[in-house]
């Protein structure tokens, strides 16, 4: 089942364009995985699935994007609601300089979820729980969400995130500046979630899209030039480009 | 299709030392067939004994890919046709080692009864043998060149090597019928039939290996005979 069908998107930064004619089904409850040089373009593609190129003045798109129905690229569209449904998890931990409550507690609040301080109380615990940080930080939910390791910084915004049960997760590069336990820890977490979030991830590492992904696009100046089941990728892939890309020879 | 080299130079010179080690023991191993078979042809013992003897470097050699492709895993975690290339060199070595394995057990067999053997089952012996040959020469040019159709023809014509077999054994057991004294000599030819038959099948192995290689398919349909 298809979550986004982006048809046809083109994206300039001012005359400059960034993507051309980038058409993608991303299915409903996957991980799919975005691959490909810097520069090429997935950051760009991951912010027009929650309209955060709107804040880029000179960024434009064209195209279809449709989740479920709903046309993204669209004046009409509420904006903070599609945020609300359409999580975003970004390369550096940038929880803010608040409590680590009140990080996760700030989109229930803003989106009026909870009822009650019980409720709100509830919310926060499900989403660290789910976070894989609810041990880690039980005892200490008053301290400054920065004062965190960058790990569990990085899962507090996940955190943060799934507070606000979103139905897509988009996640750029969450595991760069991390050991490799807390990548565990967050790829673990990515395998759990997929049960109810759909889940777009861009990642520098092949082996990283190759264990949590299913699908798995190639993005090459601005095209997606292959998008397949991510073993067929990482196996034998079918265009020339992508194989050179992932073993690292010379493109 | 060939492929252009890695960035990183030293990932491509241990590929190429995987690819280049393969075709050492493929070389190997086929010279060990072919002492093994002209020594029956030649009735000259010390062929054989040189094929025993030569088998240690075979089974060095399986060894040596095995270190190559753990280490190619471990430290370079290969993708696509690089991880393709590091499989099947394990899969293809563990066959060359059999039929290695083979070639000297069938040496170890004539050693133990001489070469004054009966003609009609020897020359049998021979014919099967040398196809066999044949076949493990196509199968590592298959490899060496990367060359599907190559490797499809083995596949396609290891059914030839079976129907040999069974006949060249069921025409030794006539042969035994009438010959009862022989009993100790074509026993063992037995057996030497049979390994020829079973080198004829590890070749069919690497010719599915060296398909996959090339397409990341597997050959499709069952095996013709086997
Ligand atoms: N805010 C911006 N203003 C102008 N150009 C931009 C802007 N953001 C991105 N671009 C351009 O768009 C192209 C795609 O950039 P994008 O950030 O999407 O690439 P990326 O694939 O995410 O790269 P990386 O892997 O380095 O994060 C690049 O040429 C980049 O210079
Ligand atoms: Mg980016």
């Amino acid at each position: 089942m298809s979550k986004i069908k982006a048809e046809n998107v083109n994206v300039y930064y001012g005359s400059k364009q960034a993507l051309f004619d980038v058409s993608i089904d991303i299915a409903e409850k996957e991980v799919t995985a975005l691959i490909g040089p810097s520069g090429c373009g997935k950051s760009t593609f991951l912010r027009c699935l929650n309209r955060m190129n709107d804040v880029i003045d000179i960024c434009r798109v064209e195209g279809s994007i449709k989740m479920d129905n709903l046309e993204l690229n669209s004046r009409k569209l509420d904006v903070v609601r599609l945020r609300e449904n359409v999580g975003m998890v970004f390369q550096k931990p940038n929880p803010f300089p608040k409590t680590i409550y009140e990080n996760v507690a700030y989109g229930p609040t803003i989106h009026g979820i909870a009822q009650s301080k019980e409720e709100m109380d509830q919310i926060v615990e499900i989403s660290l729980k789910k976070a894989a940080l609810w041990n880690e930080v039980k005892d200490r939910l008053d301290e400054i969400g920065t004062g965190l390791s960058g790990g569990q910084q990085q899962r507090l915004c996940i955190a943060r995130a799934i507070s606000v049960s979103p139905e897509v997760i988009l996640m750029d590069e969450p595991c760069s500046a991390l050991d490799p336990i807390a990548t565990a820890q967050i790829e673990e977490l990515i395998d759990d979630l997929k049960k109810e979030v759909t889940i777009v991830i861009v990642t520098h590492s092949m082996s990283q899209a190759a264990r949590v992904s299913q699908k798995t696009g190639f993005f090459h100046l601005g095209k997606l030039i292959e998008f397949g089941p991510t073993d067929k990728i990482f196996k034998n892939p079918d265009n020339q480009q992508t194989q050179d890309y992932i073993t690292g020879r010379f493109g | 299709m060939s492929e252009k080299p890695h960035i990183v130079k030293s990932y491509e010179e241990q590929l190429q030392l995987l690819k280049d080690t393969i075709v050492k023991m493929g070389t190997g191993v086929e010279k060990q067939l072919e002492n093994t078979i002209q020594s029956l042809v030649k009735k000259d013992i010390s062929l054989a004994e040189k094929s025993i003897k030569d088998d240690e470097l075979t089974d060095k050699y399986e060894i040596n890919i095995e270190e190559q492709v753990v280490n190619l895993i471990a430290l370079r975690q290969p993708m696509a046709i690089d991880l393709r290339e590091t499989v099947v060199a394990l899969k293809v070595s563990s066959d060359l080692e059999r039929i290695g394995d083979l070639a000297k057990n069938i040496s170890k067999r004539l050693t133990k009864i001489g070469t004054d053997l009966p003609n009609d089952i020897t020359k049998n012996f021979e014919i099967a043998g040398l196809k066999a040959s044949k076949q493990v020469n196509a199968v590592l040019n298959s490899y060496l060149h990367r060359a599907k159709d190559t490797a499809e023809n083995v596949w396609n014509s290891d059914e030839e090597i079976d129907q040999m077999t069974n006949s060249n054994m069921e025409a030794a057991v006539k042969h035994l019928e009438k010959n009862k004294n022989d009993i100790q000599k074509v026993t063992q030819l037995l057996f030497m039939l049979k390994n020829i038959e079973r080198i004829g099948d590890h070749a069919t192995n690497i010719a599915e290996q060296v398909y996959f290689l090339i397409t990341g398919d597997y050959l499709e349909g069952d095996r013709p005979k086997g």
